[in-house]
């Protein structure tokens, strides 16, 4: 389990981290992929299927611009924009949930690099990511304890930080976005983050 | 949303990790904008060495920080804070940071050493541990005939309960602390009234502050636990925050609203206050009668004789302003004062504080959320057995300060000077009276007197002032390589065990104080050794932690050792806690009106003294104010080159009014004389530059500590050095060669050394505040 949480939680990262590449619209394409997406209710339409990676990868980098980096309708994917603490007045950047955030990565011993937001959408599930690849490491490993560790502080972070925006930004990118790709990709984070802060109905045993 | 199965979960997953698999051959994931690297294992970015690291307690201010020793091929390379720490929360200021500096000093000591030729000449003569464990525990022995004659002085006796162990073990009661800006004053002032030592400000809770000459966000006995937690009610809670001083500090640039005061007046402003808040009705009357001795008539009646326009003209401040803040003061809820040294190194401290006090007292302030609180911390255990505490000395409860129960080095200095306590030994340990002691000159010849002090034992990492007039020195290790468990009052008020463990192992042939005393222990004998009969330093640290509930199911020892600090998950502040069993008083309420106080004929209800000094003040007098900053403590970091390099001098602050008034412009050269009472004995002065500016008080100039060494290494004095220099190549530094301000700036100036030694009457922490200097020009 905590392997695939890793998998997806690194792919919906890599997607809003930055703008796709043709290789990995490729992979999208994948049946495989394709069937497991239905699964959380994703369906990309016959035009995405069928369209040429290298043009689409030039599209969604102007669509991933336009979203997010501020030529449209400029969803700024940080949490202290979405997340006002309650002693400020409006919203900010570098805020006080960067520096809760930037705390727990800390805590937990990621370390960033230089120059980065830590609370950048693409950086926070990208975290949840690590910490889930590192959880089935050490249950490979038979480090028991080290792997609920690992799981409680995914359990946290996502409480505390991933539960209350990323549902709301995703729900700003359906409305906002004008391709299916992004409008899929937003509803996987969505109910990948809802899933596993048991916010939702929980994985069926099966 | 729909349901997804276990099936669909992991198959997506892995459907997930493949195209991320092909992503990463072909795609440019490195430079997708962010990546985590996984810590636990910490990397060293720039060398790609692994890095480990370890939780210690900082010992570079008295704040007692959590930090955090990272460390690379056994090297200390870097110190950060601790963010499991109660009370600084992760955050370490500068001179913990520069801690790194005094570890790798270059002018470590490293091998014991025996004088050769005068005391204080710095002739030194190798000698192996053997020899010097042989010497020192031979003449030990010889003086335990008269056990009162062995004197132990450290910098704060609270936390050297080696040092105190092994001086009430050797049997003498002689184990002295409380150097520098140490508030024995607020200590005995805040026993007195509510019987315990010290407060905590709930500053982050709190919605008005009243600051009274503290300057917390600079340097406080807290630091960082109170000033983190002070910026957090301003900013986020928003408090009002109000600061009395005579200099523009740090704080007063942070303050909603800040006033000058006359020096030495602080207990006038605080009691107007009072008064008006008495006469306005606007006390907590149900508090008042509760928890307190006295009734509001009487304290409305004491009170009235300080009038706001009385206070106008002695203090300063204007009337209609006292009348307001009193107003805000007792109308805003919850509010606090904070007060350090600043309010109580003056001759009448120990009132100013209780003055400060009262403010809280009467609006019912008292240990509530957002309050003035009751300090809170552990009890460490005494390990067993316990030495039994030899009878008091003159030393340590002088026949003419009774009520001084804290630490307190000038009150004993001057005993040891009139000549009522034979000394045959004195060891210090990590500190330096000949710097921070006032009257230093007078410390140096008192140890250089060997009629006075025949043996000296230094026990320090560093060649300071006051081991330059040692017979011997034993060299120890530095705060990061050593061990003890510290408490003390949480900030957070929930208490703490912080743990000092080594983060590297001693340098070359040093020792830990605790190897040390246990080592003359055994070798002195005479009943002392089974006083440290420990195998090892973690019997006596287990030992010191037996006593406190839940630790031990945490793990104890082992728990400090891996996270450097515990408290109960599960406790929170327990405001009003005094409502169960009273206050720790004779009368077990807050005693405002002290019984103690009245039985040694001194004012039994705060009161405002004038200082006699400041009254007869001329035209060319002005008052001296000795103030700590954020980048040096005291005696203590001089040598840290970090820390130097932006702190190295101390210019003596003016008022821009006053020195156009006598001919100063800034830059100058000045010299302050220190007014003597009678007839001329020796004349002390001293010489830095004017810094003249609108900052401070017309009537006072003012000076940095910390700065203005005459030993203690070529850092802390302001040269550089060349690598061949140093001998040991673990303490080449090559910034040592880039030490520019000595040449350039000077290194200041040791302004404590003109204060004369004056206990005051009550407390006995010297009174620092009450110097008068005549200026003139050089």
């Amino acid at each position: 389990m905590a392997r695939a949480r890793a998998g997806l939680y690194g792919l919906v990262s890599r997607v809003f981290s930055d703008r796709p590449t043709p290789e990995l619209l490729k992979g999208m394409k994948d049946p495989e992929m394709i069937e497991a997406l239905a699964s959380f209710g994703v369906v990309f339409d016959e035009a995405f299927l069928a369209g040429d990676e290298e043009g689409q990868a030039g599209e969604l980098a102007v669509e991933y611009t336009r979203l997010f980096l501020a030529t449209g309708p400029h969803i700024a994917p940080y949490e202290s924009v979405f997340v006002r603490a309650w002693s400020e007045d409006k919203p900010q950047l570098w805020g006080e949930a960067t520096v809760a955030v930037s705390k727990f990565y800390k805590e937990v011993g990621l370390e960033l690099r230089p120059g980065q937001t830590p609370d950048h959408l693409g950086l926070e599930l990208e975290a949840m990511a690590i910490m889930a690849e590192c959880e089935a490491a050490r249950r490979e490993a038979g480090d028991a304890e080290g792997a609920a560790l690992l799981e409680r502080q995914q359990r946290r972070f996502c409480k505390e930080h991933l539960n209350i925006w990323v549902p709301e930004i995703c729900e700003a990118v359906e409305r906002e976005t004008k391709s299916v790709f992004y409008r899929g990709m937003a509803t996987l984070a969505s109910a990948l983050v809802q899933l596993h802060c048991g916010g939702a109905d929980k994985i069926t045993e099966q | 949303m729909r349901n997804i199965t276990r099936r669909d979960f992991l198959k997506l997953g892995a459907a997930s990790t493949a195209v991320l698999a092909i992503e990463t051959q072909f795609g440019p994931i490195a430079s997708a904008a962010e990546r985590l690297i996984e810590g636990g294992r910490s990397v060293n970015r720039t060398s790609g060495l692994p890095r480990s690291f370890l939780p210690s307690t900082c010992t570079q201010c008295p704040a007692g920080c959590g930090n955090m020793g990272y460390i690379e091929e056994s090297r200390v390379v870097k110190i950060g804070g601790n963010t499991m720490h109660l009370s600084n929360q992760g955050s370490l200021c500068a001179r913990g940071q520069a801690g790194i500096n005094a570890l790798y000093d270059p002018d470590r000591l490293l091998k014991p050493m025996r004088r050769n030729g005068l005391r204080g000449k710095n002739n030194w003569e190798m000698i192996s541990w053997e020899e010097a464990y042989g010497e020192v525990a031979k003449i030990l022995a010889a003086a335990k005939a008269n056990p009162n004659d062995f004197v132990f002085m450290t910098d704060d006796l609270d936390q050297d309960a080696v040092g105190r162990r092994f001086t009430y073990a050797y049997g003498s009661p002689n184990a002295l602390g409380g150097t520098g800006f140490y508030d024995a004053n607020k200590l005995v002032a805040t026993e007195l009234t509510w019987g315990a030592a010290g407060d905590v400000p709930d500053v982050s809770k709190s919605k008005y502050i009243l600051v009274f000459g503290a300057n917390p966000l600079e340097s406080n006995p807290q630091f960082v636990g109170l000033a983190r937690r002070l910026i957090n009610g301003i900013q986020q809670n928003q408090a009002k925050l109000v600061v009395f001083d005579v200099r523009l500090t740090n704080t007063k640039t942070r303050a909603n609203e800040s006033h000058y005061v006359n020096p030495g007046t602080y207990a006038l402003v605080a009691l107007s206050m009072a008064n008006v808040i008495m006469q306005e009705g606007l006390y907590d009357r149900g508090f008042i009668e509760q928890w307190t001795n006295v009734s509001p008539a009487q304290l409305t009646q004491h009170l009235a004789q300080y009038t706001p326009e009385r206070a106008e003209a002695e203090t300063g401040v204007s009337a209609l302003v006292i009348r307001r803040i009193a107003t805000e003061f007792a109308n805003t809820h919850p509010a606090t004062t904070i007060s350090d040294a600043m309010l109580s190194n003056f001759a009448n401290g120990v009132q100013n504080e209780r003055a400060v006090m009262l403010l809280n007292i009467i609006t019912g302030n008292i240990d509530v959320k957002g309050g003035l609180c009751l300090p809170r911390k552990y009890d460490l255990a005494e390990p067993a057995p316990v030495p039994p505490v030899p009878a008091p000395s003159v030393l340590t409860n002088p026949p003419n300060l009774p009520l001084a129960s804290h630490g307190s080095i000038e009150k004993a200095l001057q005993q040891i000077k009139e000549g009522k306590q034979r000394v045959s030994v004195l060891m210090t340990h990590g500190v330096n009276p000949a710097y921070s002691s006032a009257d230093g000159g007078l410390v140096e010849d008192m140890l250089r007197d060997e009629k006075m002090i025949p043996y000296h034992i230094a026990v320090t990492p560093f060649m300071n002032e006051t081991a330059l007039m040692a017979d011997i020195i034993l060299p120890e290790t530095t705060f990061l390589e050593d061990w003890e468990v510290e408490v003390r009052p949480s900030p957070e008020l929930v208490p703490y065990v912080s743990l000092r463990q080594a983060v590297v192992p001693p340098m070359e042939s040093t020792a830990s104080f605790f190897d040390i005393a246990a080592k003359l222990a055994n070798l002195v004998m005479g009943g002392m050794e089974q006083y440290f009969a420990f195998k090892t330093v973690n019997d006596y640290l287990k030992a010191r932690i037996a006593n406190i509930p839940g630790l031990a199911q945490a793990g104890g020892l082992e728990y400090l050792r891996q996270h450097g600090v515990w408290y109960d998950p599960k406790t929170r502040p327990n405001y009003g806690a005094f409502m169960a069993g009273g206050f720790r008083t004779p009368s077990g309420r807050i005693e405002v009106f002290s019984p103690r106080l009245a039985e040694k004929n001194f004012s039994a209800l705060p009161s405002y003294e004038p200082i006699a000094a400041f009254r007869e003040i001329k035209d060319d007098e002005m008052v001296l104010t000795i103030f700590d900053t954020a980048l040096q403590t005291d005696a203590k970091t001089a040598n840290c080159m970090w820390l130097d390099e932006i702190q190295h001098d101390n210019p003596i602050w003016i008022n821009s009014v006053t020195a156009a008034r006598l001919g100063i412009l800034h830059g100058d050269p000045i010299k302050l004389l220190r007014k003597e009472k009678s007839g001329v004995a020796k004349e002390r002065s001293i010489i830095s530059t004017a810094f003249v500016t609108e900052g401070i008080h017309e009537k006072v100039v003012a000076m940095a500590n910390g700065v203005g060494h005459t030993a203690f290494g070529h850092i802390a004095e302001g040269e550089k050095m060349t690598l061949d220099e140093i001998e040991v190549p673990a303490l080449r530094d090559a910034n040592v060669t880039l030490v520019w301000w000595g040449h350039k700036d000077g290194i200041g100036v040791n302004a404590k050394q003109i204060v004369p030694i004056a206990p005051e009457p009550i407390g006995g922490g010297q009174a620092w505040g009450d110097m008068v200097v005549t200026i003139a020009k050089v």
